[in-house]
């Protein structure tokens, strides 16, 4: 209570400035005056008198000191004392301020936001209810080292008939459908789903309903809930939807509800979206029926809250057990559940960490160099300290007011550092691939700025220590006597350049790093897909189920749309195929060959799969090795034929002749036709260019239709008039058929190439500033010592030295710190790119070359950034610098 | 010579405001004087540390203070202590006496009393 009292009896004092001095002044005289009326009494003399009672009083600057203490709220008087003081002293020193908060911002700003991608893409929990229990449930055969696949129908129903674990079970496919009847016609987004799809997330909608079991039976009536974009895009965001139509690929679907926009479905993570149940999609209803060795749907589930993972686990394996039992091809084949969002992240965390922690390196650099700065400024500034020391103000003092100005700093620069990475998230989300997850959430939000100022404040203690404790050694009457000028310490410059060589370490390590990925960027610009890419492009039609349901209708459509392509001026190589390589998803395929003994128990042959018209191979520019290519001849009605890619021929026809053989495959659910192999062609990058060529295998289209496909054209034409010519050619079939994914091949490749850019582009500018700060770190230090040592290089011009042999001493100084630098940076260097191996393509972590180069790079920039100083102290004029002291 | 003994923290408060207690209003100087007086001349106090302990207590609003005409008919600051201030002195004295007890109890314990 009366704790109370005082509390507030000082911070009124503290905020109105109340200050009782005078009282306590006038409280005092008296106070000596009836002590000195005593004294007198008891016979002193008068001038003895007030002495006496001057000394039983006390130092009266204590006591007022004292007094005050208790007055008002001495701490954060002190604090704010420190701080104005602070303010005064950066601000009388506006250019070192400035590079200092400079540094620290861009040290402290590409940290805030690499951080903003770290903490949207794998911190943040998902944006579902109770997240960390939602788990990917998928199959995984060790044998072949195939993991996550999808469920088959019939497996999933098991699944859900045998779960204990889960409270909730989903199966989800997306593709495409036209929605039509909306503006103009579009591919939307579809999502089929089981009926537990929405209890899996336990999201409420916006609108409406969700999606009930009874949606799902057989006979339903088809129902559709859309996305709150699509809602908004499409339907006007009508709060009456529910009830109204909505009609995908020709077929009508009733809308019952309506999902917030903050509900976004994993793996297919779009905007404007359409749910539906499984069984009424035009595709996936049928994929019902595939059998259980077909697994194509993956399987979302919620844990039953406080489940260990053992516990999870063994019903699983007694659910792959029972389904190897019901299907013994099934055999091998292993269910297994991991978190949702690990599966989401999955390859991203080594990129994203490895950006962490390179703009970590970039900010322990700036925070070397700003040590370096300000134990500068604390050699130019102990004469400063030592009068304060000798005023009496005591070492905890003045450490105190040191670390309040860091701590300053250190808030400017990272206030400064936020303001940067708030322009520079934008930027990077536009240099971001599009398909990265949660791409659409990253924001400085209060997890970013709470990081920022974590680091603000340990960026502050870690450049802010070393002055902090030259300080607290300075000796006021040895640094008074030789006026301040010889503050320098063999100490403090031993500090200073062991500062300068960890910054030249940091470099190497960014550096290196840095080089690795340009190479092997470099390297992956260098190789050929395998077809030629220039004046190529693509566009993408695919048929409406409902109203294009059989093979022939596919296989004629596809030839009457080739036939108007090719005669529309300028578009004579047109051809058309699905998938296209790297810009389609591959589709794998297992197949065997006739007369061949059986692969062993448990291992299947697979390669990937591609129908294409006879024109395919020359448009793309696919070399024919041997045989012939397809013909206008090789119909449904003619025996199924194949083409090879030479890395097939060569891993499975070793030193045969593969034409003439017979294979066994196909697109399900035609999967067992026997194909006679008439020729082989050159390979080409079909899943990636940083992947080299697998097997291929390749059928004529007109023998194997898909609903649509790719139509690939070599034109001079502009990618508009290609992309108008398509259209006009398809919509001369049937007006409501979509063109979409118009895209030059070149393009796309480049595209294709988003992440490896992404990294080798942010750790390429990492490097550079790196190299930067190491070189402004190096100019400091070595023109520092110079200005320090210019008594000593005097006397060593008087006694002879030659401009070229003062250069040369000092050039040979800041090479020390680069080699001494080298020394640490290369060997960490070494043991920390082979962490970045997997990011690597076609350079061994070790590369000799990167790691000479940068070598090279950093002992030419170190003495580059020595040259004006040395030329400096070559230019000593001896008579000054001897009589300046 | 006997050795003078500094006033422990905390019991100077504690001693000016039984001063107060007994003599009314004082002003700082006479209460300085009165402590001395009290403890025989055993204290010695840096007489100006007395301030900011009495301002601590006026905070707490243990005392309550004013100006007004002293002996040598300057203005001095008279202190008085409020009915608080009574209240917390008798709080502090039966603390002191329980404390004073306990130490007391521990210097006439005998081996053979313990069982």
């Amino acid at each position: 209570m009366s704790a109370m009292r005082r509390l507030f009896a000082r911070t009124l004092n503290f905020t109105t400035h109340r200050n009782g001095d005078a009282r306590l002044r006038e409280e005092m005289e008296q106070h000596l005056a009836l002590q000195t009326a005593d004294n007198l009494r008891a016979g002193m003399p008068p001038s003895e008198a007030r002495r006496q009672a001057i000394l039983k009083l006390g130092a009266a600057a204590t006591i007022r000191e004292r007094y005050h203490a208790e007055e008002g709220l001495p701490h954060l008087e002190l604090l704010l004392q420190d701080l104005l003081y602070a303010l005064r002293r950066l601000a009388n020193a506006p250019i070192p301020t400035a590079v200092i908060v400079l540094t620290l911002a861009l040290g402290i700003g590409a940290n805030a936001a690499i951080f903003s991608v770290v903490h949207a893409v794998l911190l943040r929990p998902l944006a579902y209810d109770h997240p960390s229990r939602l788990v990917f449930v998928g199959e995984d055969r060790p044998s072949a080292q195939i993991t996550g696949n999808g469920f088959s129908y019939p497996a999933f129903l098991e699944l859900c008939r045998h779960h204990d674990a889960f409270s909730a079970v989903a199966g989800l496919a997306g593709h495409a459908l036209t929605l039509t009847g909306r503006g103009d016609p579009a591919d939307t987004s579809t999502i089929a789903v089981t009926p537990g799809f929405f209890s899996v997330f336990a999201i409420p909608p916006l609108v409406g309903r969700t999606l009930r079991d009874d949606d799902s039976q057989q006979g339903a009536a088809p129902v559709a809930v859309i996305s709150e974009a699509l809602w908004r895009s499409r339907f006007g965001a009508d709060p009456r939807i529910a009830g109204a139509p909505i009609t995908l690929d020709r077929r009508v679907y009733t809308i019952i509800g309506v999902m917030p926009a903050s509900f976004r479905t994993p793996f297919f993570d779009q905007a404007e979206q359409v749910w539906i149940p499984l069984l009424q999609d035009p595709l996936f209803s049928h994929w019902i029926a595939r059998p259980p060795q077909t697994h194509w749907m993956p399987v979302i589930a919620r844990l039953q809250p406080g489940l260990s993972s053992r516990r999870v686990q063994s019903e699983l394996d007694a659910l792959s057990a029972a389904l190897a039992r019901q299907t013994p091809d099934e055999q091998g084949w292993i269910a297994k559940a991991q978190p949702l969002q690990q599966i989401l992240v999955g390859d991203l965390r080594p990129p994203l960490v490895l950006l962490l922690c390179a703009v970590a390196l970039v900010l322990a650099l700036a925070c070397a160099n700003i040590a370096n700065m300000l134990l500068t400024q604390a050699t130019a500034r102990s004469k400063e300290i030592a009068v304060r020391v000798a005023l009496g103000a005591s070492h905890a003092r003045i450490a105190r007011q040191l670390l309040t100005e860091n701590a300053l700093l250190g808030l400017l620069g990272g206030a400064a550092g936020v303001l940067l990475a708030g322009r520079s998230v934008p930027v990077l989300i536009r240099l971001l691939p599009s398909d990265l997850p949660q791409l659409h959430s990253i924001h400085i939000d209060a997890a970013v700025l709470a990081f920022s100022l974590a680091l603000s404040i340990a960026a502050s203690l870690a450049f802010g220590l070393a002055p902090v404790f030259f300080a607290a050694r300075i000796d006021p009457q040895s640094s008074l006597r030789t006026g301040g000028g010889a503050g320098e310490t063999r100490r403090s410059r031993r500090t200073r350049s062991v500062l300068a060589a960890s910054e030249i370490a940091l470099a190497t390590i960014l550096l290196v790093g840095a080089g690795l990925l340009l190479r092997s960027f470099a390297r992956l610009l260098s190789v050929g897909p395998g077809f030629a890419v220039s004046q190529l492009a693509k566009a993408e039609i695919s048929l409406p189920r409902f109203q294009y349901s059989k093979p022939e209708q596919w296989a004629a459509f596809a030839r009457d749309l080739l036939t108007r392509v090719q005669a529309q001026p300028g578009l004579h190589d047109a051809a058309i195929a699905a998938p296209l390589p790297i810009l389609d998803t591959a589709v794998t395929l297992p197949f065997s060959i006739a007369g061949a003994p059986p692969p062993a128990q448990g291992n299947v042959d697979t390669a990937n799969y591609v129908a294409a018209s006879p024109d395919y191979f020359r448009v793309m520019g696919i070399a024919l090795v041997r045989g012939r290519l397809f013909s206008a001849d090789d119909t449904l009605t003619t025996p199924p034929v194949a083409l090879i890619s030479e890395a097939l021929a060569r891993r499975y026809f070793p030193h045969q002749d593969p034409i003439g053989r017979r294979m066994i495959f196909g697109f399900p659910p035609n999967g067992n036709v026997t194909r006679e192999i008439i020729g082989v062609v050159a390979d080409v990058h079909d899943v990636s260019l940083a992947k080299s060529p697998g097997p291929l295998l390749y059928v004529p289209f007109a023998q194997a239709p898909f609903w649509g496909g790719e139509v690939v054209v070599r034109s001079g034409l502009s990618l508009t008039a290609v992309a108008g010519a398509i259209r006009a050619a398809a919509h001369a079939i049937d007006k409501n058929l979509p063109v979409t994914e118009v895209e030059a091949f070149p393009a796309a490749l480049h595209a294709s190439l988003a992440w490896p850019r992404f990294r080798t582009l942010l750790l390429g500018g990492f490097g550079s500033l790196a190299l930067l700060l190491a070189a402004l770190g190096i100019y400091g230090v070595v023109s520092f010592s110079v200005s320090r040592r210019a008594r000593e290089l005097g006397v060593r011009i008087t006694m002879g030295a030659t401009p070229a042999n003062v250069r040369r001493l000092v050039l040979r100084e800041s090479a020390t710190l680069a080699l001494a630098g080298l020394a640490i940076g290369i060997p960490a260097a070494l043991a920390l790119t082979r962490l970045i191996s997997a990011l690597l393509y076609g350079t061994a972590p070790s590369d000799p070359l990167t790691f000479a180069a940068v070598a090279l790079l950093l002992v030419s920039v170190t003495l580059a950034a020595a040259w004006l100083p040395a030329r400096h102290a070559a230019r000593t004029d001896p008579i000054q610098a001897l009589r300046s002291e | 010579m006997k050795q003078k003994r500094d006033v422990q923290q905390g019991t100077l408060a504690l001693m000016v405001l039984r001063t107060l207690d007994v003599l009314g209003s004082l002003h700082g100087y006479g209460i300085a004087r009165r402590i001395e007086q009290i403890s025989g001349d055993l204290l010695a106090v840096n007489q100006g540390t007395l301030y900011p302990v009495l301002l601590r207590l006026e905070q707490e609003g243990a005392i309550t203070s004013s100006w007004a005409p002293s002996e040598n008919n300057r203005r001095a600051r008279f202190y008085r202590l409020t009915r608080a201030g009574r209240k917390l002195l008798e709080a502090e004295k039966r603390d002191w006496d329980q404390s004073a007890a306990i130490v007391a109890r521990f210097f006439q314990v005998k081996a053979e009393d313990l069982p």
